[in-house]
């Protein structure tokens, strides 16, 4: 497949601190993107570098075979992180300030603002200035200021970070129809499991700034996660390195971790081997206090690969 | 033209501000109200030191032979100020050459130079004065010999001192005028006392308005000049601003170039302060500003407070080329801009320290910054009615100096913060 996108051993040093660490990988031209990683993992670096804001310090991106710093700007569209938006302009003169600056021309660039404006049911406020908009307002704006100009690349910097779920399903949509219906070429960094789950073709899963694993999210948990999870709360947590050490001992379990204080095991046919295991816990003097059974998610694989220690 | 759609963002959002932009006027009017009722009362009655250079060689009338330009300087060494005892002025004639010497040492606050044709100017008026009083239609006929004659004033306009002595001299000089006219045409329809020295002695009396110049009408322009600097905090501010929140980052990966977003913002911040200039002029005649100079002066001092607001907006940009967020840029354009205006001359006048002489003009260390001249300028022509052939020297040395400021902080604001961070 044509790949639109190509990092090559792309290294960022912050005086001595490696932000990006080596990282090379290829985007295919019309697909989703995800890119997951923990706080501080490099996701953010990695994107300004993949845009034009930020030089590598070594390696480079090329872009429909071309160095980023030299394509057209047109090409790619931002929506950061956080919301980047004046706060004393109309959404409708935030969109056409935009437009004009990536030079659209005036008939078309009033048709553009106009769809934009209300594929993201912002029609209604179209004449109301950003300061008095809700957050889920400012945040559909914010993606619609990156989409002004029609780029064929989108990039998508934690796109669903502090909306609702009803605008969270608005803008999920709106993902999958930049895809489906316009043929873009969406880049998304998340946090969140499900996010990346229901909208990439592909995830790359990136962690100290180093590519750990990439390919689809069927592929990530049929290689990493087959099985299923069980769950333990135990009545004295202090035990649970004792348990899991106890645990392992068992046959055909493919790990035992702990994940926010809670034993997180996981087997294929995890129900089957359920009296084995409660057996076990039970024989080191420890009692079960909860216990849930659940299919393995994209969550698990991204534990399992990136540990379970809090990122800052 | 993208730079426009940058101006017209900018100033919605100046405008759409109404708390910033009332505070960004505000300030100013509060200080020219304060430094009015301070320093808008009364100059002192204290004696001027005034050099006369009198080159007049004298005339004949009546078949006498006259020379007005003693008559003048006598006049001069007599006159003293209204219900006082006080001299107006101590006179002294030393040579054209070292008088100009003591005005540089400021040993004396001004120079009145005398030319050669005035007592034949005089006699002019005079007889033109009985032309027209015999016959009031022979006016610009041929038979009137017209001879015009200049009295210098030559002072420095960034002083005080020269401010006060000027204003009175001014004032004096057009009384002198129209005491010989208003004598000359008394002696004709035959009031007593037709004698040609006699018409003179009647205007060495009633000297009103010596005390009108003050400390507050030297001050004005420095004050409208001092909120024109100071508004290179708000524009740092305002740009750090955008930086600090990602739209920077925004525009920058689009098609604009770093000239349309500075260019952009130039004209915005020109249009505040044509506001400033035209409100503060206002509120410091509103409280006793001796605004002399007509309608085109405020034209004119637009024009000038406008170059010095691009300097002000070049200074910004180069302050938020350092600045990482909104408060550093207020802290450091503050920094900046209060011993900025200092320096300029905004509060009062700085001691000499020349580093040379440019264009034949002794030029100052602190001649360097754009708005010394913007001050100099306003003062030529609000305070001392000057026009434009008085301030071209000073207009063209601070947009030469503005244009420089402006390169530079285009250079510095583009390196550090338009290109990719490395």
């Amino acid at each position: 497949m044509d790949y639109i996108i190509s990092a090559q051993k792309i290294t960022k040093d912050f005086d001595g601190f490696k932000a990006v660490d080596g990282l090379s990988l290829q985007v295919n031209k019309g697909e989703v993107f995800g890119f997951l990683g923990p706080n501080g993992a490099g996701k953010t670096t990695f994107i300004n570098i993949m845009v034009g804001l930020l030089k590598p310090t070594s390696g480079q991106i090329l872009i429909n075979g071309e160095d980023v710093q030299k394509i057209d700007k047109g090409l790619i569209g931002i929506c950061p992180q956080e919301l980047v938006l004046w706060d004393n302009l109309t959404c409708k003169e935030s969109l056409t300030l935009m437009g004009d600056m990536y030079e659209v021309p005036k008939k078309l660039l009033k048709q553009r603002v106009d769809k934009l404006l209300k594929d993201l049911l912002l029609t209604d406020k179209a004449d109301t200035v950003v300061i008095k908009l809700s957050g889920g307002m400012k945040r559909r704006l914010n993606l619609a200021l990156a989409l002004v100009h029609e780029p064929e690349i989108v990039v998508l910097d934690e796109p669903s970070e502090g909306l609702d779920p009803q605008s969270k399903r608005v803008l999920w949509n709106y993902i999958k129809s930049l895809r489906d219906d316009e043929g873009k070429t969406v880049i998304l960094t998340t946090h969140l499991m499900d996010e990346a789950d229901k909208l990439s073709d592909r995830v790359a899963i990136i962690d100290h700034g180093q590519l750990i694993k990439l390919d689809t999210t069927e592929n990530l948990k049929k290689e990493i996660g087959e099985g299923d999870v069980v769950e333990m709360k135990l009545s004295k947590p202090q035990m649970n390195k004792e348990v899991i050490k106890s645990l392992k001992s068992i046959q055909q379990i493919i790990s035992v971790l702990e994940v926010d204080g809670l034993i997180n095991l996981r087997a294929m046919d995890a129900v089957g081997k359920l009296p084995q295991i409660m057996e076990k816990v039970e024989s080191t003097g420890v009692q079960i206090s909860d216990l849930n059974v659940r299919q393995n998610t994209l969550e698990d694989v991204f534990i399992e690969l990136t540990g379970s220690s809090l990122r800052e | 033209m993208k730079f426009l759609s940058i101006a017209i963002k900018d100033l919605k959002e100046i405008l759409r501000d109404r708390r910033g932009f009332f505070f960004i006027l505000l300030f100013p009017m509060l200080l020219i109200v304060v430094f009015g009722f301070a320093f808008g009362g009364s100059g002192g009655n204290t004696p001027h030191n005034l050099a006369i250079i009198n080159y007049d060689q004298g005339s004949e009338l009546n078949n006498q032979s006259v020379n007005f330009g003693n008559n003048l300087t006598q006049m001069l060494e007599n006159a003293k100020y209204s219900n006082s005892n006080v001299y107006l002025f101590n006179v002294t004639q030393p040579s054209e050459s070292t008088a100009d010497q003591q005005l540089k040492q400021e040993k004396i606050d001004a120079e009145l130079i005398i030319p050669q044709n005035f007592s034949q100017a005089t006699v002019s008026l005079i007889n033109n004065t009985i032309l027209e009083t015999t016959n009031p239609l022979s006016t610009g006929s041929s038979m009137n010999s017209n001879i015009t004659s200049t009295l210098i004033i030559r002072g420095d306009t960034g002083s005080m001192n020269f401010g006060t002595t000027q204003g009175i001299l001014v004032g004096i000089l057009s009384q002198y005028k129209d005491g010989v006219v208003t004598s000359t045409q008394n002696s004709v329809r035959g009031t007593p006392g037709a004698q040609p020295t006699e018409y003179l002695s009647s205007t060495v009396e009633p000297i009103a308005g010596t005390a009108n110049f003050t400390t507050f009408d030297f001050q004005a322009p420095g004050l409208i000049v001092f909120a024109i600097i100071l508004l290179a905090t708000t524009i740092a501010t305002s740009l750090t601003r955008e930086t600090e929140r990602g739209t920077l980052a925004r525009l920058k990966l689009s098609k604009m170039r770093g000239f349309d977003l500075l260019f952009g913002a130039m004209i915005p911040w020109s249009l505040v302060v044509v506001a400033q200039v035209v409100i503060l002029l206002i509120v410091a005649k509103a409280i006793g500003f001796s605004w002399q100079g007509g309608i085109n002066s405020i034209l004119l001092a637009i024009f000038v407070g406008v170059i010095g607001g691009i300097a002000s907006i070049s200074l910004a940009m180069i302050i938020a080329s350092f600045a990482k967020n909104d408060r550093q840029a207020a802290n450091l354009g503050t920094l900046i801009a209060v011993p900025t205006s200092f320096l300029a001359g905004a509060f009062f006048q700085l001691p000499q320290a020349s580093i040379g002489t440019f264009l034949g003009q002794s030029f100052q260390i602190y001649d360097i910054l754009p708005w010394t001249h913007t001050i100099d300028a306003l003062r030529t022509i609000l305070t001392y009615g000057g026009g434009w052939n008085d301030i071209s020297y000073q207009v063209g040395l601070s947009v030469l100096l503005t244009i420089i400021l402006f390169v530079i902080g285009v250079a510095v604001f583009s390196r550090t913060r338009l290109r990719a961070e490395s």
